[in-house]
């Protein structure tokens, strides 16, 4: 069955939903001062971290949503939540009819979660027990079983190492059998956080596109965190980002670099090594007669730029081109680095 | 066994080798003194038969990670549980099940037991059988969830209480093969009230030897058992409510899964 477009889904088909949702954790603050050692045994000292704060999200049947944010924004403590790994302290969270925490038995089986920092394998055994083990466990019916597992031996290229020990995996091969492994029982959910971390290039591909794939051809709902963006944008239609336990954007990539600055770069090739001095673009740098310069197109306009250069200097070539989506994202965290100094 | 049999025959063979003389001192003093204290020295074999029955069972069913939950809670590892569709505790004792592992403690046990039985005349009736499987089974009981209670400390302090079950289990496997007759009431209430090593395999021996046949005596290690395992219940409950609330900042695969 071939998956109706990412976005065109309707309000019926809502499979999960966060409505107020509040996680706060308390950690102890303990410093190497004895005096402190013995106040903190009496009274502890106690800082609350506010992980999400108000956090309401609807994701669409079908859909692929990147979830990201800066490092403690509160992506991986959403995907536990919605794992059934955490119990929220305020809201609700419904996800195929069900709440994850009270109804963890049912639920999970009906998604699929990747941890990338983390292994659901038998490190010591074949990757095949695993799967073999997955199947009495999630007590999958032998005929799904087979038929899954062909697929993804197919898409994933299991084949390869299916009967090596999991631990002699190397770290792309072993990403590959975690996700057979999340799949094998058909989640109509798949919680992927991190699924690209430590992967290279390659392995990276093969990942991304087995996830594209899947979503085509299965319609299975797909929410993803990676610290690549890239990764993220080249996955999915829809980025919800997160600062400080709060959604800070709910959309398309295209809108984000539009709402937030449309980063461009400008490389011009002139006939002298001296770059141009150009007000409303930031110099990068130089390579011989080649330089390189990035610039905000919502508010500067490039013929302005160029006009600009032309008076300094004689214009051979001239190249722009969108600044990867990594520096967007990094302008954006900066922002609310900022904004979080001066606004506590 | 399933991968090869030569592993499987040398771990056998040095499992069993530990296993005798982990237990040989104790024998060696039944057999200097003809026993200890009240025991006669075939009473202190079948003493130490039941215990290393006791502990070999243990081992073989429970001891991979399950009876060292502590590790499982500290390491960060009960998220890997939580994700799949049944319940903790079948998670927990599958997931444990060992079945060749520890077979040569079990094997010892049973020869030391029998070859007891045989020297003391013991008279082996169907109900004795029934008595002796319930008291074997609520002994691994007390051990394990005493290990369970403590090991649930490592929901709230996992750095803390990650190892908090081996120093358990070495109180439990050093003490429990002795006859504990004869102690102060003070150091009885230690071997029966703060670790119950007293009934891992005293308490039951007394009854199955007939040196005590009342059937409280009988029926005491199921009953500690049963106690001692609704208080871990209870305990492990108010564990999971605080781990759903806070989750792990740990996380360790350290004997995950080996």
């Amino acid at each position: 069955m071939v998956a109706p477009a990412r976005n065109a889904t309707t309000a019926s088909d809502i499979v999960v939903e966060l409505s107020g949702v509040y996680k706060t954790f308390y950690q102890r603050q303990r410093s190497e001062k004895l005096s402190d050692i013995f106040r903190n045994l009496i009274r502890p000292q106690i800082r609350e971290v506010h992980a999400l704060q108000n956090i309401s999200l609807r994701i669409h049947r079908g859909e692929i949503v990147a979830y990201a944010g800066p490092n403690g924004a509160g992506k991986s403590t959403t995907v536990k939540l919605l794992s059934s790994v955490l119990a929220p302290d305020q809201g609700t969270i419904c996800v195929l009819g069900l709440d994850p925490w009270r109804d963890r038995r049912r639920y999970v089986n009906k998604i699929g979660v990747v941890f990338g920092q983390r292994t659901e394998l038998w490190w010591d055994h074949p990757v095949a027990s695993s799967f073999e083990w997955k199947r009495v466990v999630w007590d999958i019916p032998d005929e799904r079983y087979q038929r899954m597992l062909a697929i993804l031996k197919e898409l994933l290229g299991l084949n390869e190492f299916f009967n090596s020990l999991a631990r002699e995996l190397s770290l792309g091969q072993k990403m590959r059998a975690d996700l057979g492994l999340a799949l094998i029982h058909e989640p109509e959910i798949l919680f992927l956080d991190e699924p690209t971390i430590g992967l290279d290039v390659l392995a990276k591909r093969n990942v991304l596109q087995f996830i594209k794939d899947l979503n085509q051809r299965k319609n299975v709902t797909i929410m993803v965190t990676s610290h690549d963006m890239s990764d993220l944008e080249e996955l999915a239609g829809r980025i919800v980002m997160i600062d400080k336990g709060k959604i800070a954007y709910d959309g398309d990539f295209g809108r984000l670099r539009s709402e937030f600055a449309d980063r461009r770069r400008l490389v011009i090739e002139t006939s002298a090594p001296l770059p141009p001095k150009l007000t409303g673009a930031k110099f990068i740098e130089s390579q011989g007669i080649r330089h390189e310069y990035v610039f905000d197109a919502s508010h500067v306009k490039i013929a302005a730029l160029l006009e600009e250069a032309s008076v300094q200097t004689q214009i051979l070539d001239v190249e722009t081109h969108r600044a990867p989506i990594d520096e967007v994202i990094a302008d954006i965290y900066e922002k609310w680095q900022k904004d979080k100094a001066t606004h506590p | 066994m399933t991968r090869s049999l030569k592993l499987f025959l040398t771990f056998l063979l040095t499992d069993t080798i530990f296993n005798i003389t982990a237990i040989t001192a104790t024998l060696l003093l039944a057999e200097r003194f003809n026993g200890i204290g009240m025991w006669s020295k075939f009473q202190v074999v079948f003493l130490v038969g039941y215990a290393t029955l006791t502990e070999g069972l243990l081992e073989m069913f429970f001891g991979y990670n399950i009876l060292f939950m502590s590790r499982r809670l500290g390491r960060g590892q009960l998220d890997h549980i939580l994700v799949q569709p049944q319940s903790i505790w079948l998670a927990f004792f599958t997931e444990g099940f060992n079945p060749f592992t520890a077979s040569g403690s079990v094997l010892i046990g049973l020869l030391l037991i029998i070859w007891s039985s045989i020297e003391l005349h013991l008279h082996i009736s169907f109900l004795w059988i029934c008595f002796a499987l319930l008291n074997v089974v609520a002994s691994m009981s007390v051990v394990l969830f005493f290990c369970f209670c403590w090991s649930s400390l490592a929901f709230w302090a996992p750095r803390a209480a990650e190892e908090i079950t081996t120093p358990l289990m070495r109180i439990f496997r050093s003490l429990d093969a002795f006859p504990f007759d004869g102690l102060s009431f003070l150091l009885l209430s230690g071997v029966t009230v703060i670790v119950p090593v007293a009934f891992v395999a005293w308490y039951p021996s007394r009854y199955l030897l007939g040196l005590d046949t009342s059937i409280l005596n009988a029926m005491l290690t199921p009953l500690v058992a049963l106690g001692i395992s609704i208080l871990a219940l209870f305990v492990f409950k108010k564990g999971l409510e605080h781990y759903g609330r806070t989750g792990s900042q740990r996380y360790d695969s350290l004997g995950h899964r080996g």
